[in-house]
């Protein structure tokens, strides 16, 4: 399949994911297509998304590296970078996007952006709104949805 | 320049101005003409000839002058600061092609500036003089030679360039500020590297981004906006009109980059261009011809003269237009099915007068608008119909008249000299258009000389465009004869005086005109006696002067007097006229 011709590159972002996961991330590509990854993102500690499992899909398009991967939660996530269909804002993944960046480096910035969210750049108007008006509440309802849908049962 | 022309010109166009203009060869009641000839002419005291003495102040360039012109700023900047072409075209590029700027910013803080732009001193970094190295895109291991990096060092393989600078290039003029993939780094990549590693296709796209941001970056220059042309204009700022025109003969306004449309200024051209799109006139139609339906509210349309209404399927809901009552209570008794008579009653006693006298107003300004855009749209195409027979004139029957008349093509060039006015003129005129619908409905005074003078500008032009189309005709199918002479001595009489005429009429349009301003309080309560002039020529085509009879109704007047020569309706203190100068009679 399109597999047989996978650039080496991508073979050995997938062999280095594999044998050496950053911590609190792991990605391990489909089985039937080797360019789809399934993606966990473990919340970080002393942010609202503490204790929860994030499921991601990472799909690497045909000019990649050139062009960046797409990803995309699976798991509901209540912050202002994420909007309801689970796409992200975050620059890396658009204009910033350099082919000397990897996987792993999307990733954990991903992982970064659950500790820092960005209400001043947001993807989720309502959820930006209410991060800048009522931080401790927005963080409150943070908490709640990464019970109510991350607690990775 | 042809000189015999020149001297026709100059000598014979008062004799040729009072002869086409003063009646005998025209319309029989054209005396009034020359008054408002005579006033343009004063109003440009001592520069008849606006149009040929008006300096340029703009440059035309094309596309190899501005490469030329890129080339040279590179060299002055790699000269003066000692850094290579490309970096000095990075620097230029950055500070929008001045080469001022560059010096400043330079000589002030040139770390600062070596970083914004991503110019690194690349003299520490020392590159291994063999073995292999790791590409960090592809994550293979290459030869030397295979490897490339920008001033940073850092190395990728050709490929794995090739590729990122085609994307880039393919993404858009952002290419120009391209940078090392690695994130953190920031050494610019530039046009020494797009040439060395590229394909031909995309270096000609990176020089034409580097062209267009010459262009498009500077305050001082913008592209013609015709289509398919690639010249440039470079405006001289301060004094002057904002028109250029291009080497591909389009006009157009500097500033908003419009078609050039003196004498309305920018913000009346975008304001009518608003106006005309379809949008808001719908919505104004819509507010004039339709009615919410009282059952559904779904808007219905009125275009029959019957006020019984039947809403669209699946409604059906059948009502009176005026009083939007059910049409079961109407009938004989309510006045038929042209009238409602609850309708009057219920107007009367004021229950409709809000929503009622919105849709009147909104019906009315619509046709005021229609009026205006009519003849607007209609000078416009009969713009784009003159320069159709200009292009006629000048593959087809200029040969043919030069063979029949025994002319040589270059004794015929005032025929394309009078068509170019035409052209011209249908421009102005149909500005004058959008000019007189935002022109204040209180403001009679300028109103009615404003009608008068774009009459008199119709008729004027009407005669040139007579004479170029058809009279020329006729000597397409004579043979050769003294006539022709007299001929050519008319056409070029016409054009000249046509031009000063639309010429004056622009200044005195883009002044406000002001000189009704001055005298506008004592006009205006004096107005009573219809100012001919206004009403006349208010429907524009062949212009009708006031009659020298009109001086007639100076005597119902107290407060004032109309003049002879111009019908304008001056103070009684006044001892000559305030428009056009003649001494009261
Ligand atoms: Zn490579
Ligand atoms: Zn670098
Ligand atoms: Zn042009
Ligand atoms: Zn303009
Ligand atoms: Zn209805
Ligand atoms: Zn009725
Ligand atoms: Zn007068």
């Amino acid at each position: 399949m399109a597999n047989s011709n996978l650039p080496r590159r991508i073979i050995k972002e997938t062999q280095r994911l594999l044998s050496e996961p950053a911590p609190g991330i792991s990605a391990s590509p489909s089985e039937d297509n080797m360019r789809y990854f399934n993606v966990m993102i473990l919340g970080p500690t002393q942010s609202p998304y503490e204790g929860g499992v994030f499921k991601l899909e990472l799909f690497l398009p045909e000019e990649y590296p050139m062009a960046a991967p797409k990803v995309r939660f699976l798991t509901k996530i209540y912050h202002p970078n994420i909007d309801k269909l689970g796409r992200i804002c975050l620059d890396i993944l658009k204009d910033k996007w350099s082919p000397a960046l990897q996987i792993r480096t999307v990733l954990l910035s991903i992982q970064a952006l659950l500790s820092a969210p960005n209400p001043d750049d947001p993807l989720s108007e309502n959820i930006a709104k209410h991060w800048k008006s009522n931080e401790a509440e927005a963080v409150e309802t943070a908490k709640e949805w990464t019970r109510l849908y991350a607690s990775g049962a | 320049m042809d000189s015999e022309d020149d001297m026709h010109d100059a000598n014979d166009v008062d004799s040729y101005e009072e002869y086409y203009f003063s009646g005998d060869a025209m319309d029989s009641d054209m005396e009034d003409d020359d008054a408002v000839f005579e006033y343009l002419d004063n109003a440009s005291d001592g520069s008849d000839d606006v149009v040929s003495r008006q300096q340029k102040n703009y440059t035309i360039l094309k596309e190899d002058d501005i490469s030329q012109r890129q080339e040279d700023d590179i060299t002055t900047i790699c000269s003066v600061l000692s850094i290579s072409r490309d970096s000095a075209c990075m620097l230029l590029r950055r500070y929008n092609w001045n080469v001022t700027n560059v010096h400043e910013y330079w000589f002030a803080n040139e770390d600062e500036v070596r970083k914004a732009v991503g110019l690194m001193d690349n003299t520490n970094i020392k590159p291994p003089k063999s073995g292999e190295l790791h590409c960090g895109i592809c994550f293979e291991s290459y030869p030397l030679d295979n490897i490339s990096s920008a001033a940073c060092g850092h190395p990728f393989c050709n490929t794995c360039w090739t590729a990122y600078i085609s994307t880039s290039i393919n993404d858009g003029p952002g290419c120009l500020t391209l940078r090392c993939p690695i994130p953190s780094c920031g050494a610019a990549v530039g046009v020494d590297m797009v040439n060395m590693l590229t394909s031909e296709e995309d270096k000609k796209k990176y020089r034409r981004y580097l062209l267009r941001s010459y262009i498009e970056d500077s305050k001082k220059t913008k592209w013609c906006p015709a289509p398919g042309c690639d010249c440039a204009i470079e405006f001289e700022m301060g004094g002057g009109s904002y028109d250029v025109t291009c080497y591909c003969s389009y006009s157009f306004c500097w500033n908003c980059t419009e078609e050039a449309h003196r004498p309305v200024d920018c913000e009346t051209v975008s304001k009518w261009i608003m106006k005309n799109s379809a949008e808001s006139e719908n919505m104004n139609w819509i507010l004039a011809n339709s009615k919410p339906c009282p059952k559904c509210k779904r808007p219905i349309e009125k275009n029959q003269g019957c006020m019984h209404m039947t809403c669209n399927p699946p409604c059906k809901y059948e009502f009176c237009w005026l009083c939007l009552g059910q049409w079961s209570d109407h009938g004989e008794r309510t006045g038929g099915f042209y009238a409602c008579n609850r309708y009057e009653s219920a107007k009367q006693e004021g229950a409709y007068d809000e929503s009622e006298r919105r849709r009147e107003m909104a019906k009315n300004s619509l046709e005021r608008y229609t009026h205006y855009y009519e003849r607007w749209a209609t000078n416009q195409s009969s713009r784009q119909k003159a320069l159709a027979d200009l292009q006629q004139m000048q593959t087809v029957h200029l040969a043919k008249l030069s063979a029949k008349q025994c002319q040589p093509e270059t004794n015929l060039k005032f025929i394309l000299e009078a068509w170019l006015q035409i052209v011209e003129c249908r421009r102005v005129l149909k500005w004058t258009y959008a000019y007189g619908y935002y022109l204040p409905e209180q403001e009679q005074a300028k109103r009615q000389f404003f009608e008068y003078l774009q009459g008199e500008a119709e008729a004027g032009l009407e005669r040139l465009h007579q004479c170029a189309e058809k009279e020329l005709h006729t000597y397409l199918e004579l043979s050769a004869s003294d006539d022709f002479n007299n001929f050519r001595t008319k056409l070029a009489g016409l054009t000249t005086v046509t031009r000063n005429y639309f010429e004056n009429l622009v200044n005195a349009l883009e002044n406000g005109l002001s000189d009704v301003d001055a005298h506008g309080a004592a006009s205006s309560k004096t107005s009573t006696s219809k100012n001919a002039a206004g009403t006349s020529k208010s429907k524009g085509g062949k212009g009708k002067g006031p009659t020298k009879g009109a001086g007639s109704t100076r005597t119902d007047d107290l407060t004032g007097w109309s003049c002879d020569q111009c019908t304008y309706m001056n103070s009684k203190n006044a001892t000559s006229c305030q428009m056009c100068h003649t001494a009261r009679s």
